[in-house]
């Protein structure tokens, strides 16, 4: 499975595949309010989660590999289109690599 | 709807072991002897948490000058409030830092002034440069601890940014924060030798965005631009009272760091009132909030959303009004009174006749002093 993202030659950025097993970078981390809202919290500030963002994060616990986590999230939204879940799922988590919360 | 504050940003206190020539504190620095005693600072961050803040940003001065930093940031991450600490590293050891990181220490920002320590140790007006790089060593080890490298760049230090950038990198931070001066407090004083010229900016971002690409993943870097280059302000503190709250040493309130400069505004204190009045109810928080206050041309800008019409600090310090468009703005009425600052900044720095004087003596910098 290939990132859904090329970079240019002068870039030496991992590339996600499906035995990657993701996890937050130490300095962001979930914070989960009673109300039921997540926030991702980062070093400069805060990022609201939407839809399954939450879900995704809570599934990268550097145990469980990419190809874990894709299954275990098209179990929970069997309506879903897979392969678009896929592509989505991918590209939020390259996403998040450029911007240092998670790695693997 | 009026929303409440993301973050506290505690400026513990005004006392630093560094004199940095471009240091935001205000002129009027307050003085040992009025700080905040640890119970009020406490208070403060239990009412920080009620009001549903993420983070709590402990800065300075240097916030290490403080004896109870470490029991603060353990009450404020009991709190569940995200713990950033934003230091020159002076005051720091590897004891210190184990005890931070136990009291539940989130990130920690270590500013440097420059890649080459005589120059750095120039601009803070303190031999720390050597010190700050045993330091970096040691919290990188930690591995429990967010890392950025913070450095200010202006015209002293610009042309060296590929060896600052390489130096930042070789700490090994997970972020890099490189950020033009911002000319209020001390670097408004010195902004004559600060302010950098246009082709130094054109080349800085060139180069920024090179070692973004070749990071890509590794290393964060942020660039700050400064906005007397802009061709539209910034949007200062996510807006006036609409995302920050920041206390000073004293337990004033203000919405930034600059805003006790405004005359005429009557900033409440956290001995007297809580929070969330300050935040909901007090003249200050709401004097430059929402839209009601904006002159033209923001009034009718299609941007007003997008940066609030600016500064209101830079709209004071430059203009003498607050109430006045950010005069970086090109659209605003005293647009002109930088184009001023830049023709002089660019002139005397491009001419052979008149290079650039780099000032070697305290006599020519203003030096940011203690506060007694």
């Amino acid at each position: 499975m290939a990132s859904s993202r090329s970079f240019s030659a002068g870039s030496t950025l991992k590339t996600l595949n499906s035995s990657s097993q993701p996890r937050l970078v130490v300095g962001c981390r979930v914070r989960e309010a009673e109300s039921g809202l997540a926030t991702l919290l980062v070093p400069e500030g805060v990022l609201q989660l939407k839809g399954t963002a939450i879900d995704i994060l809570r599934l990268c616990d550097g145990q469980r590999t990419l190809g874990e986590i894709l299954q275990e999230m098209r179990a929970r939204y069997q309506s879903a289109d897979p392969k678009h879940m896929e592509q989505e799922i991918e590209t939020f988590l390259s996403r998040l690599q450029q911007r240092r919360v998670i790695d693997f | 709807m009026l929303t409440l504050p993301l973050a506290l940003i505690a400026e513990l206190t005004h006392r630093c072991p560094l004199h940095c020539v471009y240091c935001s504190n205000p002129l009027q620095l307050r003085a040992y002897s009025e700080e905040l005693p640890t119970e009020a600072w406490t208070q403060t961050l239990e009412q920080a948490a009620n009001l549903g803040m993420f983070h709590v940003h402990f800065t300075g001065g240097e916030p290490l000058a403080r004896s109870d930093l470490v029991a603060l940031v353990s009450v404020a991450h009991s709190l569940h409030l995200y713990t950033n600490l934003i230091t020159s590293g002076i005051g720091l050891n590897e004891k210190k830092l184990a005890a931070l990181v136990e009291a539940g220490l989130d990130h920690l920002q270590l500013s440097f002034q420059d890649a080459e320590e005589s120059f750095a140790d120039r601009i803070a007006g303190a031999a720390v440069h050597a010190r700050k790089l045993a330091l970096a060593q040691l919290i990188h080890e930690c591995r429990e601890l967010a890392f950025t490298v913070n450095l200010v760049v202006h015209r002293y230090n610009l042309d060296r940014l590929e060896s600052i950038i390489a130096l930042a990198e070789s700490l090994n931070p997970q972020r890099i924060e490189i950020a033009n001066v911002q000319y209020y407090g001390w670097a408004l004083k010195n902004r004559e030798w600060l302010l950098p010229t246009r082709e130094q900016i054109q080349q800085s971002v060139a180069i920024v965005e090179r070692a973004q690409e070749r990071l890509n993943g590794q290393i964060k870097i942020d660039f700050v631009t400064p906005d007397y280059y802009a061709t539209f302000p910034k949007p200062c503190m996510g807006g006036w009272g609409r995302q920050l709250m920041l206390v000073d040493p004293s337990g004033k309130v203000l919405p930034c760091h600059a805003a006790a400069v405004i005359p005429g505004m009557d900033f409440e204190n956290v001995k007297e009132k809580p929070l969330r009045w300050i935040w909901e109810e007090s003249s200050a928080f709401r004097r430059f909030r929402g839209e009601d206050w904006m002159p033209e041309p923001c009034r009718s800008c299609d941007r007003r959303a997008l940066d609030f019409g600016g500064c209101r600090c830079q709209a004071f310090l430059i203009t003498g009004d607050a109430s006045t468009t950010d005069p970086v703005c090109s659209l605003a009425p005293a647009h002109r009174l930088i184009e001023e600052r830049l023709l002089h900044a660019n002139s005397i720095a491009g001419s052979e006749s008149h290079p650039a004087p780099l000032p070697q003596s305290p006599r020519s910098w203003t030096y940011r002093p203690q506060p007694s």
